[in-house]
């Protein structure tokens, strides 16, 4: 079975820097968790942490409840895989396989035996005799993750895998991790800047921000549900509307007046009459209809299945919808009237350090 | 500055270029290249001479002798410097910790030191003149011993710098990623970075190689304290010992085994390094892990300062112990060969910049190139070629031994760029193959000149190298003994004043060594300037 990982107040201190600061987590036996977040909010140094490339400044790391924060990095057994690949380039690939179990001081012949598994299984056995440098980057990737699979380790640590390759091999490559991590039963921390690639692989999602965690839960929810206006913003895409509670409707929804007398209807919140707030509302929820709240188209781009159409709406915020790419889009300039699916919206409290402050990645 | 506006304008044509770079080539084959290697010929134009030689049989045996001592010192020497310098390049580069850049300058001051000084100052250490005597160990120490002991001193700063250059390029998540697969540090370092050194180690070996073969003054020096300059011989001491009379045969052929031993062995050297294969299948889980923790490393790094600080710095500063000695001192002549020692290497430094630096372009933006690749191989020849062999090469090549007033001042230069110039072309080679042809690509295409674009974009960009190879190159030209003598015998440069103060005997001593300090001293104010200066310049790369 696969360890089950603790973190219990891990801290990380640079000099006066927190790096990470505080982190409480428990990762399941055989769950997929990416650590998602910003660049520079820590996300990396957490996972070197876990797998003793460094030691902590406080707390402890556990696997199955057993305390390894003192155990060195080479007796850790977990299997690390880095952004910028580190296949050893004096080595033939199966020999970059074979090097765990040759450390290991394995019998030869299981040393071969396993490579060639592995390989097999990363679909690389055809290339076993080049070296790296003789590889795509996709292809040295999945050299490198047989290579960190091979010594046995049931966890795997995955340091922004796919963030050095290109788009198509990004993302077949990450359908490809997580069938082999599911076949294998072993427990993942995935590091990534890309929320895409953390929604599509995951079982669970932890979002960091400035070295803590922000919010965490299951790729639907941290979508539908989130936390946090910078989970909200993070997090796929999302318009954010600045407001005041204006009273409730018969089904227990908020209204809200926005900046310039508009009222439009939300989710149901516990706010009081008179908080300032912000709604959240994906562009996918935002509609055309005959009447709503009046905007301007400013920019219309063409994203492949569908068009996003950018306005400028009546009370001065801006407000994204998407419109079918088998149909006709507006032109800058036009005027178009939006609506929301209000059960699809989110209300916030409106941060004190303001809604730049709320989203910056810092 | 409507001088640069001309040739700008000029530089834009490619038959202009063309031009300068032919002329750049031709300077390099003629003045460096041909004269090095000149004596050569003599082979077959004097025969007569090397025949006679070859048939006095108590003359080969001593010759013989003398080439097995140079090449048998210089081997064990350079062993020693991978063994001990290792892991001070490791620390350099790897570790940080207060007094680590004073590390770095203590390291580099045994290059700043003229080799003639060295000499003095480690005999001196080491128990003048006729050996030290360990009590109770009944050890003492032979010629050859104190040579090994001199060598090491002027050798490993090469090695150390050699090695951390290349460990500064190798990526770190390699070591890394091995101790996640489950390998010990030991381990690790075993089968990954080390296969990895392997071009270090040959850039390494071959410096410190031709460094410790070529190496005249401090040699001739500690031999003389010693007592034993007509009794026991390197190569470049013999010829040194023959020099200043008529065209020997001996000498002659010397120069040509030496020459010719020392390119094979470069091309062996090479050879050996890039296609040894050490069978690391072999691994001890167990042991790796007992030498990778706790008290094992901290004795190896222990142990490599130690040798360091006993072996390399303590009998280079020994020498300060004479300033408690108040001496009578010729300041006059002291000054005028100080005088000369500046002419020289500063003339022989500018030669080199000028003419290096269009050279040292082509190589690294043709690599893999036939042509590049035969220049990048010649720059080396002048490097690994002893200099007392060199510069009897050149002095015939130049027309006989015994040219005196701005002739031999000439020549002497002419000399000195010889066994410079590699040293800065190497330097400045590295330093353009790490920017980028983008950026000039880039002013290029903003309309910038080919001359402004090397002026204002890649220029500023490898500055320090080129201040940094000029450096190394100054210091060495100062500190060159052999060539000198070998090309005239007039030309007193201070090492040359230094090597005939010792000649005189026991009471020039205290003289000879008052002389190295004023050197040593005037060699750091100097050194310090052009850092101090190179940091304000490069306070912007950071």
């Amino acid at each position: 079975m696969a360890p089950k990982i603790t973190l219990d107040h891990i801290s990380m201190k640079f000099g006066d820097f927190y790096a990470v600061h505080d982190i409480s987590l428990d990762v399941e036996e055989g769950e997929y968790v990416t650590i998602l977040g910003p660049s520079g909010c820590g996300k990396t140094t957490l996972i070197k942490v876990i797998s003793g490339i460094w030691h902590p400044t406080e707390g402890r790391v556990l696997i199955d409840g057993e305390d390894v924060t003192d155990v060195p990095l080479e007796d850790r057994d977990m299997g690390y895989v880095f952004q910028n690949i580190a296949l050893f380039p004096n080595l033939t690939n199966l020999a970059n396989v074979e090097y765990g179990p040759r450390v290991r001081a394995w019998p030869p012949e299981e040393q071969r035996a396993t490579a060639e598994k592995y390989l097999k299984l990363v679909a690389m056995l055809d290339r076993a005799g080049m070296f790296p440098g003789e590889l795509s980057g996709g292809e040295q990737q999945k050299v490198a993750i047989a290579r960190a699979l091979a010594s046995g380790s049931k966890i795997l640590m995955l340091d922004e895998p796919l963030s050095a390759l290109d788009a198509r091999v990004r993302m077949e490559l990450r359908y490809e991790i997580r069938r082999i991590v599911k076949e294998l039963g072993i427990t993942v921390l995935h590091v990534t800047h890309d929320q895409e690639e953390a929604m599509s692989v995951s079982d669970r999602i932890v979002l960091m921000r400035a070295g803590r965690v922000h919010d965490t839960g299951a790729p639907l929810d941290i979508y539908r549900n989130p936390q946090s206006i910078f989970a909200a913003y993070f997090i796929g895409e999302t318009n954010l509307l600045e407001g005041y509670v204006s009273g409730w409707t018969k089904n227990g929804r908020t209204k809200v007046r926005l900046r310039g007398g508009h009222t439009v209807r939300a989710e149901k919140s516990a706010f009081a009459t008179g908080d300032a707030v912000v709604i959240s509302v994906r562009p996918e929820n935002v509609y055309t209809a005959d009447d709503g709240l009046k905007a301007k188209v400013v920019s219309v781009v063409f994203m492949g299945t569908f068009w996003r159409v950018r306005t400028v709406a009546e009370t001065g915020d801006y407000l994204e919808y998407n419109v079918s790419g088998n149909h006709a889009a507006p032109r800058p300039g036009d005027q178009v009237m939006l609506v929301f699916n209000k059960r699809m919206t989110k209300v916030f409290a409106r941060p004190a350090e303001g809604l730049e402050g709320a989203i910056s990645l810092e | 500055m409507s001088l640069f506006v001309r040739i700008n304008a000029i530089s834009d044509s490619a038959k202009v270029r063309k031009a300068w770079f032919g002329l750049v080539c031709a300077i390099f084959i003629c003045i460096i290249i041909v004269p090095s290697v000149f004596v050569v010929t003599k082979v077959f134009t004097d025969w007569g001479l090397i025949s006679g030689v070859l048939g006095d049989s108590a003359e080969m045996a001593v010759i013989g002798r003398a080439v097995w001592n140079s090449f048998s010192i210089a081997f064990i020497v350079t062993i020693l410097d991978v063994v001990a310098g290792l892991p001070i390049a490791w620390i350099l580069v790897r570790k940080n910790f207060r007094g680590k850049r004073f590390l770095d300058t203590l390291l580099d001051m045994p290059l700043a030191f003229p080799t003639a000084v060295l000499g003095l100052s480690v005999v001196m250490f080491w128990g003048a003149p006729e050996g030290v005597t360990i009590p109770g160990l009944g050890i003492c120490f032979s010629p050859y011993l104190m040579l090994v002991l001199l060598h090491i001193i002027f050798t490993y700063p090469y090695m150390v710098r050699s090695l951390s250059g290349i460990l500064e390029q190798i990526e770190p998540n390699y070591e890394t990623a091995a101790m996640t697969l489950g390998a010990s540090r030991f381990t690790a370092v075993r089968t990954i970075t080390l296969p990895l050194f392997r071009a270090g180690l040959v850039t390494g070996t071959t410096l410190c190689f031709a460094r410790s073969l070529s190496e005249t003054g401090g040699t001739y020096i500690a031999l003389t304290l010693m007592g034993c300059e007509s009794s026991f011989f390197t190569g470049p001491t013999y010829i040194m010992d023959n020099s200043g009379g008529a065209l020997s045969g001996p000498m002659i052929l010397i120069s040509v085994i030496m020459i010719l031993l020392a390119l094979a062995l470069l091309v062996l050297v090479k050879a050996v390094i890039t296609h040894l294969h050490v069978s690391g299948n072999r691994v001890w889980p167990e042991l790796g892990r007992k030498l990778s923790r706790g008290f094992a490393p901290k004795a190896k790094d222990a142990l490599a300062l130690f040798f360091m600080v006993l072996f390399v710095l303590v009998p280079s500063f020994y020498l300060f112990v004479y300033l408690s000695e108040p001496t009578a001192m010729d300041y006059g002549t002291l000054l005028g060969s100080i005088g000369t020692s500046f002419l020289v290497a500063g003339v022989a430094v500018l030669f080199d910049i000028v003419f290096g630096i269009p050279l040292a372009m082509y190589i690294a933006r043709h690599r893999g190139e036939r042509f590049a690749g035969i220049l990048d191989n010649l720059v080396n020849i002048p490097l690994i070629i002893p200099t007392t062999a060199l510069g009897l090469s050149l002095a015939l090549f130049w027309g006989g031994t015994a040219s005196t007033g701005a002739v031999a001042v000439v020549l002497v230069i002419l000399g000195h760029i010889s066994f410079t110039y590699p040293l800065v072309v190497r330097n400045i080679t590295g330093a353009v193959e790490e920017v980028d042809p983008a950026y000039e690509e880039t002013a290029l295409t903003l309309g910038a000149k080919p001359l402004e674009t090397f002026s204002k974009v890649l220029f500023p960009v490898i500055k320090s190298s080129v201040i940094a190879g000029a450096i190394l190159a100054f210091t060495r030209s100062l500190g060159e003994t052999g060539a000198t003598v070998a090309i005239s015998s007039s030309v007193n440069t201070v090492p040359v004043y230094i090597v005939n103060l010792v000649k005189e005997g026991a009471a020039s001593y205290p003289a000879a060594a008052m002389c190295s300090i004023v050197l040593i001293a005037i060699c750091f104010v100097l050194m310090f300037a052009v850092r101090a200066v190179m940091h304000r310049g490069s306070d912007r790369d950071a």
